[in-house]
């Protein structure tokens, strides 16, 4: 039962916005020139679906916290990266709930410290992290054990360098066409975006297929 | 040698780690700015430029700030050659975060904040920060409710005016007031293109990673978007034509180093593949 419910809300759903995509604005005047009725609660459904997408945000803290409430209980490895959780965002959420209440200025201390100190610094190192990754994935990554690797190096060292200053200082002494520059916008202005294309084209036929599924209820068992 | 060259096929990772940590140090110990050759800025940058340019009187650009720390390396630099533009041309602009990341409105009012007091340029009258609009998982529905009233969408600014007291405000209701829209963060999504310039027909720019750019060329070369910035070299080129070299200018010496660093990488693992296969072959 609560199966079928779920599908006819999500029907329900699917229909009201391909029809009010596909009516036109307003009816031919033989039939009255009606405006289109599913536009004028389009707001309202839009608003609706704001709500319940936020509702979806929760889904993430809860199952964060029953992981790590079972680390902990279970005496698991990584307990003190668990504890580090619950504590700070225990913290977090006291901080911002406090906010309108007689500890105002500590709760705007502690949110101070948490969003504006420690949550960028966290950010900013762990972004970081990266360029040491991505240095350590080119050298065991690019490789050129074919002819299809190859080219890949090749337009990667093509776009490295030309998307820098240096590729520049390198070649622009060249004509326009032979500039490391003017190479690197090639690739990507015409092999890349034939690409980028064939790869979209495919993910919205994808895309299309999975959601006319989920719309019409095929295979919702699986 | 050439045994001692395959060890270059495995070299401990450590090592690697080690000089590009020295590599990214240099620009700060020797402090260099990287000059920008005297070549024509990609044409993705100058679109932008231009389109900036040419905003009339009577309407402004709409910032889509959608950034944070995970972000800042390239995406501040992005904002702020493009407030400096604004400020310095006195085009007035809005700022808006839309979904991505509740932070994103004070990063953003950081940067816009310095800038705009340095050019002279009020609160209210030539900018207004609208904050974070909560997109909770359909962010296509607020840009869609932002294009049509932006009053109704976001009552309140970053510093929770009503948005209707705030002069700049009277004149922009809806997308109409808006000459362009530009997103910047570190990927921004397409939606703004299928539902800004497809449906409203208002240009739409993006200023996104440059990691995450070859996937917007598709919509460059359809004329869908009317121009890009690509990472800190799109801002230092954006700073060029502007003749206001800031942060692009100064950080496009890391991304350089950086790059050299991959560059030197795959050289090394290339070169102990090929040593490696010559002594095989040697031995064999």
């Amino acid at each position: 039962m609560r199966r079928q419910v779920v599908w006819l809300i999500t029907f329900a759903g699917g229909l009201y916005f391909l029809l009010e995509f596909l009516l036109p604005a307003n009816a031919p005047a033989w039939l009255g020139g009606f405006g289109n009725p599913f536009t004028a609660c389009r707001g309202a459904v839009s608003n609706f679906l704001i709500v319940v997408g936020t509702m979806a945000f929760l889904l993430g803290p809860i199952n964060l916290v029953r992981s790590h409430v079972q680390t902990l209980r279970r005496r698991q490895k990584g307990r003190l990266e668990s504890v580090a959780f619950l504590l700070f965002l225990g913290v977090g959420f006291l901080a911002m709930a406090l906010q309108d209440t007689s500890a105002k200025q500590v709760a705007e201390r502690v949110r101070k410290v948490l969003f504006d100190g420690l949550l960028p610094a966290f950010g900013n190192s762990s972004m970081a992290l990266l360029a040491f990754y991505l240095v350590s994935a080119a050298y065991r990554a690019f490789r050129v054990n074919s002819l299809d690797s190859g080219l890949m190096m090749g337009s990667a060292v093509i776009i490295l360098l030309g998307q820098v200053p240096l590729g520049d200082w390198i070649t622009y002494a060249l004509p326009d066409a032979l500039q490391l520059r003017s190479i690197a916008q090639w690739i990507l202005l015409v092999p890349n975006t034939a690409v980028q294309r064939a790869v979209l084209i495919g993910a919205c036929g994808g895309a299309f297929a999975a959601g006319m599924r989920q719309w019409l209820g095929i295979g919702r068992r699986e | 040698m050439i045994r001692w060259l395959a060890r270059l096929r495995s070299i401990d990772r450590r090592w690697l780690y080690l000089a590009t940590a020295i590599a990214l140090a240099i620009p700060f110990i020797v402090g260099g700015r990287i000059p920008m050759p005297p070549t024509e800025p990609f044409m993705v940058t100058r679109r932008l430029y231009e389109a900036i340019e040419s905003c009339p009187p009577n309407k402004v650009v709409l910032i889509d700030s959608s950034w944070d720390m995970g972000s800042e390396a390239e995406n501040c630099a992005q904002l702020e050659c493009v407030v400096r533009h604004l400020c310095r041309r006195r085009v007035r602009f809005v700022v808006v975060s839309v979904g991505v990341t509740q932070l994103g409105p004070e990063f953003a009012q950081r940067v816009i904040k310095k800038i705009a007091k340095e050019a002279g340029c009020t609160y209210g009258t030539d900018w207004v920060n609208l904050g974070f609009v909560q997109a909770g998982s359909d962010i296509k529905v607020v840009i869609e409710n932002l294009c049509r009233d932006i009053h109704a969408t976001r009552p309140i600014d970053v510093e929770e005016t009503p948005v209707a007291k705030l002069d700049l405000m009277r004149e922009v209701r809806s997308i109409r007031d808006v000459h362009l829209v530009l997103s910047i963060t570190y990927s921004p999504t397409p939606d703004w293109i299928s539902l800004v310039k497809g449906q409203f027909g208002t240009p739409v720019a993006f200023g996104c990673m440059t990691i995450m750019s070859p996937y917007y060329h598709t919509f460059i070369e359809s004329g869908q978007l009317c121009g890009m910035l690509i990472g800190n070299w799109g801002a230092a080129e954006y700073e060029g034509l502007t003749r206001q070299p800031g942060k692009g200018t100064e950080l496009i010496a890391f991304a350089t180093y950086g790059n050299c660093m991959i560059l030197a990488a795959i050289l090394l693992g290339n070169l102990g593949l090929w040593a490696a296969r010559r002594s095989r072959r040697q031995a064999g």
